[in-house]
């Protein structure tokens, strides 16, 4: 536990530092509401459809970017080899990365929140509380999914580039879920009338927390 | 007798079809220090690799404290102090945080204090605060050494350990070498040249194109007289 709280602590502490992953993913969030505010027409699409998209699309590329963030610090100067070294379990390494990529997305997802309440003129109020547990199911899968990816592509040329390919494919039925269901919130519906979506992200979430902390120590390690 | 802390046994490596380390056998105990002397791409780096678990052998066996060095659990990396080629330092954090963080990893009872002890050691008590990344080459390398150390491991391994320094720097790295061979630890580091660390005794092995020659005496080792005639030239 104490290899756990040590990680997650200096992420933190590394990014208060910089900023940059925060910064860019809050950046990344409002130039996907714009685009999309602006080119799809609310007239003809039900405005609640269009901003649960629009939100699952800016949470996807936060993600990315967080996952990618999280492991980024650990390529300098070999400090992954000093992780490994160490007494620290590749399990708990994935935790404490999957906290942090998730701490990152839950921060990027409150300002797209903000923003898509906003830019699609909807109200703060029941619907928008109805959000929370959705998008929380959705970051954990998202962020373990992109965590571990983000371990083997760091390690290859054009990681960055290879990450979006091999995740955005494989998180699919995860987002379609996601999104019906936060346009039903969106729309007024109750929690339990989205059973079904719901149980698709758990599953989701429960196999890729599994796969991560099962399988982070073969991919972390050296070649 | 005890028991070895390394030990290697027809010990091969290969990347690919290049050969980096061929039939090495290697045996040291606690409270001894060995240098592996070879020039570049001679298979230092890669014994000293497969000795801490990053790598596996292509063949024979390398054990540490008498486990395998594919598995090595928890308990016994605690136990494994490694100084490589890159410092494993995080350049945004300063110099106190690297080692308090490497500290909680190694479960040290009082990190931060320990922290403190190590930077005075090595001569950075006066930029503990500063961040890794202001840091000459000279003084990241202390600091790495400083990290190897910290948890005060039963087994050294140092890749290179005086590359970079200045003469201050080189005899601060070798009472650190003095010191942990002195509390018993065993200390394989590896060098182009034999180095001169006075008041301790070590074995010196020369390497060439993956051959480890016989430890010799340093002399002869510094004329490259036993890997010659291991090598047949």
């Amino acid at each position: 536990m104490s290899g756990f709280a040590a990680v997650l602590r200096k992420d933190l502490r590394l990014e208060l530092r910089s900023g940059e992953s925060t910064l860019a993913l809050l950046a990344l969030s409002m130039l996907v509401l714009v685009v999309l505010v602006f080119a799809l027409d609310a007239a003809r699409v039900r405005s609640v459809d269009v901003a649960a998209g629009a939100l699952w699309v800016a949470m996807v590329f936060a993600g990315m970017l967080g996952a990618n963030r999280a492991l980024l610090a650990e390529r300098d100067n070999g400090a992954i080899r000093g992780l490994l070294l160490s007494p620290l379990d590749p399990g708990t390494l994935f935790a404490a990365k999957l906290a942090a990529a998730l701490i990152f997305m839950a921060v990027a997802e409150v300002g797209a929140v903000i923003l898509m309440v906003l830019f699609f003129n909807l109200e703060f109020d029941q619907s928008i509380a109805r959000l929370a547990p959705i998008l929380a199911l959705g970051a954990i899968g998202f962020s373990a999914l992109a965590t571990l990816l983000s371990a083997i592509t760091g390690r290859t040329r054009g990681g960055d580039m290879l990450l979006p390919i091999l995740a955005v494919p494989i998180f699919v039925p995860a987002l379609i879920a996601g999104v019906k269901a936060s346009a039903a919130a969106l729309a007024g519906a109750p929690l339990s009338s989205m059973g079904d979506w719901l149980k698709i992200m758990v599953a989701f979430d429960v196999l890729f927390v599994t796969a991560g902390y099962l399988l982070f120590e073969h991919v972390v390690g050296e070649d | 007798m005890s028991a070895p802390v390394v030990e290697t046994h027809s010990l091969a490596k290969t990347y690919g079809l290049a050969l980096v380390l061929r039939d090495v056998d290697l045996r040291l105990l606690s409270g001894a220090g060995a240098f592996v002397i070879g020039g570049n791409g001679a298979g230092k780096s890669t014994l000293l690799r497969i000795l801490a678990g990053l790598e596996a052998p292509s063949g024979g066996h390398a054990f540490v404290f008498g486990q395998d060095t594919r598995k090595l659990a928890a308990r016994y990396r605690l136990r494994i102090g490694v100084m490589a080629h890159q410092s494993f330092l995080y350049p945004n954090l300063t110099a106190r945080e690297n080692l308090e963080f490497f500290g909680e990893l190694y479960s040290l009872a009082e990190p931060r204090a320990s922290a403190d002890r190590w930077l005075s050691r090595i001569g950075l008590a006066d930029v503990a605060d500063a961040r890794v990344r202001t840091f000459s080459r000279g003084m990241e390398q202390r600091l790495s050494a400083a990290r190897a150390m910290l948890a005060e491991p039963a087994l050294l391994l140092l890749d290179e350990p005086f590359a970079s320094l200045d003469h201050d720097g080189a005899e601060i790295i070798a009472s650190l070498i003095r010191g942990a061979i002195e509390r018993g630890a065993a200390v394989i580091a590896t060098a182009h040249a034999v180095p001169e660390i006075e008041g301790v005794e070590f074995a010196v092995y020369e390497i060439a194109r993956g051959l480890l020659a016989e430890p010799a005496p340093k002399e002869e080792v510094r004329r490259g007289g036993r890997i010659r005639s291991l090598l047949g030239r």
